[in-house]
């Protein structure tokens, strides 16, 4: 049997549960990527223009890491996963570029673009066919591992409930969860604020069916799928955190929008924001969480 | 007599003061870091000990802060070690308790703070570029030809300011070559470098925020009077600057250095000892964390930069 690479970047962090599920039932090995180190950045560097983000040089880092590791690699190509809107363009492109930029690689198609009618149940039977199983057994594949992502889904949820109900500060990190998962990008805040015993809510453990409700009372109409669950999660948990810290790599397209409109809408709430790019010294991230928490504590009373 | 040490060890320019304990402060020290902050910091001692040599004053506590604030802090053994954002906010409070808004260009940072009854509401920084900040003007000032110093003066002079794009240092450069070369007086140039300094700050750093009165405008950038006057005219209100406001850091960290004091007196032969340190690059991991280690007298007193437990340096 054929062994699978999944790079831990970008897609990777909002399906792998449902990806794993799948290959597991299928019985098909896969491996995963280390985590993110400054190597795997360097690696990434090289292989990608200067323009683009961050978390993309990220992944390419993990792509040229597993290269050699695994018979072949899952890239998605997602254009749409909800039917009058659009994910980053980065998601867009990333099946081509990796295919331009890695000809003799054997890439595991997995194509979702339900704006033109391919729905994410067909990418798994075609993903299951590439790997020589029937349309039926892909389908059950699927069915399982679905129910599996939404237990998953239940959890992350229950998780954001619980922590709201502690009586320590609560700080609300917003960004994609590529970034905050990441060990070179969110892992520095999460152990900072970890370190000075502060609650951390995700912005992802918020209940995904209040995400459309959610999001109208800050915009009607948000045109990137995956910026509209961090402008839905900003409204849900606002008034129950203390603070929020905005995370996101430069230079993020969709982010700059939807940063701004955090920024202009928050009212009375608590915003920092910081960008990540390749270079960041942990003084100058310190620097700004340090006097960001002490400004939560209502500043210090001489 | 009780006195309490501050110092804001920044990226161009090094201070220190020292208070008694009612706040006031009693010496000052304001010089370059000149890329050395061990250094600079041991000049700023030299000079703090012979203005108060010949007032018995014994120091019970160091505070620090400034983008050195880590390494001084370490080799000083100091009591406080403070962001920027709070040692200002707390030393600008102790001179002007109605303060609603502090406008802050130091060298490489730029920073706006609003307060609200003594307490810190909402404050921001720049993010990822230096656009607008002291390095900024002091390479122009080069460019040109000048000395930083006489920037203000030169700009007040002008009646015509340019307009220069601001946004981008890089584009900045080329616009202003570009006006030198299409004729442009020179002090017109200046003074429409201070207002692209102002507007850009306003438009970056301050968009979105209620900047209300009264104004303090700090960072070794208020020093410009050109500057503050297109803080002036733009925001059409008064900015107050203070012949102090370049010691604001120093000071906040001197009164966080009294509340934390440990009543432990401080010595200051520690300027003679031999301070190095170095950044070693661990191999442990693919990580490649830098770690500084420093020695006092050949001596390893503490290492930080690790990341995990492989990068840790025994002390």
């Amino acid at each position: 049997m054929k062994t699978i690479g999944l790079a831990k970047g970008l897609l990777y962090y909002y399906y792998h549960v449902l990806w794993k599920s799948f290959f597991d039932a299928l019985e098909v090995p896969y491996i995963e990527s280390t985590t993110s180190t400054k190597k795997i950045i360097e690696l990434g560097k090289e292989k990608c223009i200067d323009e683009a983000c961050l978390s993309m040089k990220i992944f390419l880092g993990h792509v040229e890491y597993l290269k050699d590791k695994c018979d072949m690699i899952l890239i998605p190509r997602i254009y749409s996963i909800e039917k009058k809107e659009q994910v980053c363009t980065n998601f867009n492109a990333l099946y081509d570029l990796i295919r331009n930029l890695y000809p003799t690689l054997t890439l595991l198609n997995y194509n979702v673009d339900v704006k033109h009618h391919h729905k994410e149940k067909e990418a798994f039977i075609k993903m299951g066919k590439q790997l020589g199983f029937s349309t039926s057994k892909s389908y059950h594949a699927y069915k399982l591992a679905k129910q599996k992502e939404q237990r998953y889904f239940k959890q992350l949820e229950k998780s954001g409930e619980k922590k709201l109900k502690t009586k320590k500060t609560k700080i609300l990190l917003l960004g994609h969860p590529y970034n905050l998962q990441d060990e070179m990008i969110g892992k520095r805040i999460y152990n900072y604020l970890k370190e000075k015993n502060i609650e951390i809510i995700y912005s992802y453990e918020m209940p995904k069916d209040k995400v459309n409700e959610e999001v109208q009372k800050i915009s009607p109409k948000v045109h990137w799928t995956m910026n509209k669950q961090l402008l839905a999660s900003f409204v849900y948990f606002k008034d129950s955190v203390d603070g929020t810290i905005l995370i996101t790599s430069f230079p993020c397209g969709p982010d700059s929008l939807t940063n701004e409109m955090i920024l202009r809408k928050r009212g009375k709430s608590k915003v920092l924001l910081l960008t990540f790019e390749d270079l960041n010294s942990d003084i100058a991230i310190i620097t700004r969480l340090e006097s960001f928490l002490d400004m939560l504590k209502g500043g210090i009373h001489l | 007599m009780k006195g309490y040490l501050g110092l804001d060890i920044g990226s161009i320019s090094t201070k220190g003061v020292i208070i008694d304990e009612k706040k006031n402060i009693l010496a000052s020290s304001y010089l370059w870091t000149e890329g050395n902050p061990v250094q600079a910091v041991k000049k700023v001692l030299v000079e703090l000990e012979e203005k108060i040599k010949d007032r018995k004053i014994k120091i019970l506590g160091v505070g620090t802060t400034g983008s050195a604030r880590k390494l001084i802090g370490t080799m000083l053994g100091a009591c406080s070690i403070k962001n920027e954002i709070t040692a200002h906010a707390i030393g600008t409070l102790s001179k002007y308790p109605t303060v609603k808004t502090i406008l802050e260009i130091g060298g490489q940072d730029s920073k706006i703070i609003l307060l609200e009854d003594g307490m810190v509401t909402d404050y921001a920084m720049n993010t990822l570029c230096a656009a607008g900040t002291g390095s900024f003007l002091s390479s122009q000032a080069k460019r040109l030809g000048i000395d930083v110093k006489d920037f203000g003066k030169i700009a007040l002079s002008s009646k015509n300011p340019t307009s220069i794009a601001a946004r981008c240092t890089v584009f900045a450069e080329s616009d202003l070559v570009h006006k030198i070369q299409m004729g442009y007086e020179k002090k017109d140039i200046i003074a429409g470098l201070c207002y692209s300094v102002a507007s850009n700050y306003l438009n970056n750093v301050a968009k979105g925020k209620k900047i209300k009165g009264p104004i303090l405008f700090q960072g070794g950038v208020s020093k410009n009077i050109g500057v503050k006057k297109a803080f002036e005219d733009l925001l059409k209100t008064e900015v107050i600057t203070d012949k102090n406001g370049h010691l604001m850091g120093a000071l906040g960290s001197a009164i966080l250095a009294k509340k934390n004091s440990k009543n432990e007196v401080f010595d200051f032969s520690l300027k003679d000892a031999i301070f190095e340190t170095n950044g070693i690059e661990c191999k442990g991991c693919e990580n490649h964390c830098e770690v500084i280690v420093v020695k006092k007298d050949g001596k390893k007193i503490d290492a930080w930069g690790n990341r995990c437990e492989k990068g840790m340096i025994k002390i």
